[in-house]
């Protein structure tokens, strides 16, 4: 009894120590290696841009949690009720190719991406800083600005061999060997906010959900993607998943002209659309059924819009009123589809005759299914920012949340945008990739990844 | 039309109509024949069609009998009926249907509502009534697809074991043009499937029942192997009536105007579980190669028949002049005897009918020579008989006062010689008026014997009437029709004459026409002691000139008119009979006819038919 009592009592301390230096080692993240990722999309111009997102920062960022952070710029400040911001920018950052980051270059890619739809009416720098001025007040244009369409680039890249849209100042930098289906992205030693914990990434673009994850098996792959309608199988086949819980909202755009310029008709349609045949088969339970713009964990008064269909209703809005054959585009395929074609389906009953018609740009047609961004957690700044991604340029005033709601209420009392679901964005990674997170806005933080096996 | 025309004509009518009979009889006949084979060839096809659809049939429900029977499929039948959740299934029909090669497939819930469907995945949660009253058998049914367009499907519906309710499958292979193109097709065949616009499908999405709205025939829905049939158009009629009886039709379709392009199409009705026809199976056979055949057996037909014909009339006019030529010397002959000559006669060969003929004609002329000539010798004897007796009679009357005369002379001579002057005075007197009594006699039989030739020029009728009118009745005038009365002779006569203003030239001589129409007049007054009317008158009848002499005297018996025209025949007391034999002898000699008129107590008239003289 003493015997075994010693034994253990030296054993036990021994165990310990091991199992506290093994937990250590797999929470200190270790540099280097290559990190392999797969995609559906392009990565630059798809609505994620996950390569993109490597390449270039914004002035601003969203964090994990959905609070802005400075990015490109350390501070900014606003004047004259929201009509003139002021940003500084932080020093020292450089371009990938060693050019240093300046007010004017950064004017000049604000200019570049700007298509007669930014929230400024000017753009000018002022020594380090940068000065927008509107003719409407830009209550939440540093929100704004961490948006995908304000990453920084160098628009004079000269004769780099690095195409003109990839030269940002990011984490990443692209490689020499890089091509559309495969970006090799090499770590920027010189980043501004340190250096990443792997060497390289490899983004392999186009790539079907089903072999993301049969690559993800056979560990030819570290990091997939998981769509929502699929999350249920990659959870029932254990994956490993990370996701953020509403990343996207999923809605449907009405046009406002021919037929649809009639408001009883847009009514009927927004009646008749079932949510609950969406949220529980096509998307599989993921998500959440929404008819408000905002998440209810954002705003908090989600749930006053009603979900329910009411087909009675949509035909006693449509009022026998004749209506020609309506085209209801969608972006994508799979659960887009199944989605659009469903829809379709809805409206039928309610006498509507809809074509689902796939079209590799959405545009703004009789009916669009779109999937908008959810950035934020501030409530205004996200809502102008999914407003805008749906067409929609006017400023949202911040104010309380019954301003807000009144606000919201108003807009969609008009039936051109009716909401449908919140969906999740999410990712499978490997066994070997640790410290991966995701964005609020469902972009992946490969910056603060590491791998496991890595030197 | 000669006989040996008529002869030729009919046998070669006869022959013709015989061959043009028979040629078509074996056309008639051939054509049939091909036709039937045609049809039984285009059956045999059908009936492999139909064969070939029962076995497709047999496949979709052996391939749905598997996929209910499979584990995968009852383990997802007992997760549902026991959870109730249905989204893990919603893509479930397309991976089954892809394992099993279904067209479509869709998994059917207990409640009756769709699980899942491959061809249109958006569609769970609607109810799928076909799955109710579903036979065992295969059916035909019409899908709705996403982008609103129909398909037709050979279907079968089986339920998944294991579970009550049941959940069920219904899984189906798409009619179209793969189907098409999977089917054995002969060279010269073509085969297409009509889908009917008017069993197209306005689903109630919410009860699942469907109702069908009229259409027109729409050529582009009837599709062959290589996209649409080629002259889907033409096959309007066929497809129609087939989908109005609900049964299979035949006929011929023609999509060009060629005969060789024309194609014995067969559509059959395609019915759904309902009996109505919602698609018709068209099977068209080329008739190509029996045209051909057709053709050129009727070409070898129109040429043994054309060969047959001028054969025919070959041996026709053979035979034609075989059988006409003794019959037409009979006719000539006939002719020459109806021309005067009795002399004639027609050689018999061989001894049928017309060889007897012929002998009989022979005798028959021989006999008829023989009697003229017993004729001619007897009515010479006749004549000369009547001659003497009526010379005889003529002269026995001068005769009788000369002998009186002459007895009174030699008696005289005893008388003194004053009262013997006077006597010889008187007698010598009295002898020489008959003396000239008999000359005139002898004259007049003279010129009987001697009428002279006529000499023929061109006259008008009108003019010959008139001369004639002028001299018996001078107190006419000329143009005027009834220009007045005066006396001819002891009693009132009128005169009329009567002319046509139409021209009646006439080749005669003026003279002699002038003395017989004269005779005719003397003739008619001497007819009216009592009084009466003379009307002269003529007018052209055709190509002859009619010269009218009338009378309104106490005309003639019968028999008078039968011996009228009878040299020295006479009704007079004092005429010789010669005066309308004279006449008559004047108009024969002018290629003319005369004739008499009469009614006892009507009066006569006598008409004279004058051959019009030319231009």
């Amino acid at each position: 009894m003493f015997r075994r009592c010693a034994i253990s009592f030296f054993l036990v301390p021994a165990f310990l120590v091991l199992a506290e230096g093994g937990a250590w080692a797999r929470t200190r993240p270790h540099y280097g290696g290559t990190l392999r990722m797969e995609i559906a999309g392009d990565g630059i111009a798809s609505p994620d841009a996950t390569v993109l997102h490597l390449l270039l920062d914004g002035l601003t960022r969203f964090g994990a949690d959905g609070a802005l952070h400075p990015a490109l710029a350390m501070n900014w400040k606003s004047e004259d009720s929201g009509h003139r911001w002021e940003f500084s920018l932080r020093p020292g950052v450089q371009f990938h190719n060693g050019v240093p980051l300046t007010a004017d270059r950064v004017v000049a890619s604000l200019n570049l991406a700007c298509n007669g739809d930014c929230p400024w009416t000017t753009v000018h720098a002022v020594g380090q800083s940068v000065v927008f001025v509107g003719d409407s007040p830009m209550p939440n244009l540093p929100w704004l600005l961490a948006e995908k369409q304000f990453l920084i680039r160098l628009t004079d890249a000269g004769e780099d061999k690095v195409p003109a849209c990839c030269v940002g100042t990011g984490p990443f930098q692209i490689g020499a060997q890089s091509n559309p289906e495969l970006f090799q992205l090499t770590a920027n030693e010189g980043y501004w906010g340190g250096r990443p914990f792997v060497d390289k990434i490899q983004v392999a673009t186009g790539k079907s959900i089903r072999d993301q994850w049969l690559d993800l098996s056979l560990g030819r792959a570290d990091v997939v993607e998981v769509p929502a309608e699929d999350l249920r199988q990659a959870q029932q086949q254990r994956l490993t998943i990370v996701a953020a819980p509403a990343a996207e909202l999923l809605a449907l755009e009405i046009g406002e002209t021919g037929a649809l310029a009639n408001p009883m008709l847009r009514s009927s349609i927004a009646e008749a659309v079932d949510r609950s045949a969406l949220f529980n088969v096509i998307f599989q339970k993921q998500g959440e059924i929404t008819a408000s713009l905002l998440p209810q964990e954002l705003t908090g008064f989600s749930f006053l819009f009603t979900t329910d269909r009411d087909l009675d209703k949509a035909h006693e809005l449509r009022g026998g009123l004749a209506c020609p054959p309506l085209t209801l585009n969608y972006d994508g395929n799979g659960a887009m589809q199944l989605a659009a074609q469903r829809i379709s389906l809805n409206l039928r009953e309610a006498g509507f005759d809809v074509q689902a018609v796939a079209l590799k740009a959405p545009q703004h047609g009789d009916l669009t299914l779109r999937l908008l961004p959810l950035h934020g957690s501030e409530p205004a700044a996200a809502m102008e920012i999914l407003l805008r991604a749906g067409g929609e340029q006017a400023p949202v005033e911040d104010g309380s949340p019954a301003a807000l709601y009144r606000s919201e209420r108003d807009y969609l009392a008009r039936n051109t945008l009716v909401p449908l679901l919140d969906l999740p964005r999410a990712y499978a990674i490997g066994s070997r990739v640790r410290d991966f997170a995701l964005l609020a806005d469902g972009t992946p933080d490969l910056a603060s990844a590491s791998l496991e096996d890595a030197p | 039309m000669s006989l040996r025309q008529k002869l030729l004509l009919l046998f070669s009518l006869t022959v013709a109509a015989a061959v043009a009979a028979v040629a078509w009889t074996v056309l008639v006949r051939i054509r049939r024949v091909f036709e039937q084979r045609d049809q039984e060839e285009t059956a045999l096809f059908v009936s492999q069609f139909q064969r070939e659809f029962q076995h497709r049939s047999a496949e979709v429900a052996a391939a749905v009998d598997r996929l209910a029977a499979g584990e995968g499929a009852r383990a997802m039948a007992l997760e549902l009926v026991q959870t109730g959740d249905a989204s893990p299934y919603l893509t479930a029909a397309q991976t089954m249907a892809q394992d099993a090669q279904l067209d479509f497939l869709e998994i059917v819930g207990p409640d009756g509502n769709v699980v899942s469907s491959a061809q249109w995945p958006a569609r769970f949660g609607y109810p799928e009534p076909a799955v109710f009253n579903a036979a065992n058998q295969p059916f035909l049914k019409r899908e709705q697809l996403p982008d609103g367009s129909t398909a037709l499907g050979l279907f079968a519906v089986r339920s998944i074991r294991g579970t009550d309710p049941p959940v069920k499958l219904i899984g189906g292979a798409r009619l179209d043009q793969s189907f098409l193109a999977d089917l054995p097709v002969a060279p010269g065949m073509q085969i297409g499937l009509y889908s009917d616009p008017q069993t197209a499908v306005n689903a109630d999405l919410a009860t699942g029942a469907t109702s069908s709205a009229a259409a027109a025939y729409d050529p582009t829905r009837l599709v062959g192997v290589d996209g649409n049939l080629p002259g889907a158009a033409h096959y309007q009629r066929l497809i129609e009536t087939a989908l109005k009886s609900g049964a299979q039709t035949n006929g011929i379709v023609d999509p060009t105007a060629r005969r060789e392009d024309s194609l014995n199409a067969t559509a059959t009705p395609l019915k759904n579980q309902s009996g109505d026809a919602m698609a018709v199976l068209i099977v068209a056979l080329s008739r190509a190669g029996m045209v051909e055949a057709q053709q050129h057996i009727r070409a070898i037909a129109y040429g043994v028949a054309a060969g047959g014909i001028l054969l025919a009339i070959a041996f026709s006019l053979w035979i034609a002049a075989r059988f006409s030529r003794p019959i037409e010397q009979l006719a000539r002959a006939a002719e020459e005897v109806a021309g005067g000559n009795w002399d004639v006669r027609v050689r018999p060969r061989g001894r049928d009918e017309v060889s007897v003929l012929a002998r009989s004609f022979n005798h028959m002329t021989a006999r008829l020579a023989d009697q003229r000539e017993r004729l001619i010798q007897s009515e010479r004897v006749a004549a000369w008989r009547e001659l003497a007796r009526r010379l005889a009679h003529e002269l026995k009357n001068p005769l009788f006062p000369l002998q009186l005369t002459v007895e009174n002379l030699v008696r005289a001579r005893e008388l003194p010689q004053e009262e013997f002057d006077e006597v010889f005075r008187e007698s010598t007197s009295t002898l020489n008026a008959e003396i000239a009594n008999l000359k005139k006699i002898v004259g007049r039989f003279s010129d009987f014997s001697k009428m002279p030739k006529p000499e023929l020029e061109r006259i008008e009728a009108s003019d010959v009437i008139w001369r004639v009118a002028l001299l018996h009745c001078p107190w006419l005038v000329r143009g005027v029709k009834d220009s007045g009365e005066g006396y001819v002779g002891p009693a009132p006569i009128g005169c009329s004459v009567e002319l046509s203003l139409e021209p009646m030239p006439l080749n005669a001589d003026p003279e002699l026409l002038h003395r017989a129409l004269s005779n005719l007049v003397l003739n008619a007054i001497d007819a009216m002691p009592n009084g009466g009317t003379l009307t002269l008158s003529a007018r052209p009848i055709g190509d002859k000139v009619e010269l009218r002499v009338a009378d309104t005297g106490e005309g003639l018996t019968p028999e008078e008119c039968e011996r009228l025209f009878t040299p020295y025949y006479t009704t007079k007391q004092h005429g010789t009979g010669l005066g309308l034999a004279i006449v008559q002898s004047v108009v024969a000699d002018h290629a003319g006819t005369i004739s008499v008129e009469s009614h006892a107590g009507g009066g006569a008239a006598f008409i004279i038919m004058l051959p019009k003289a030319g231009a």
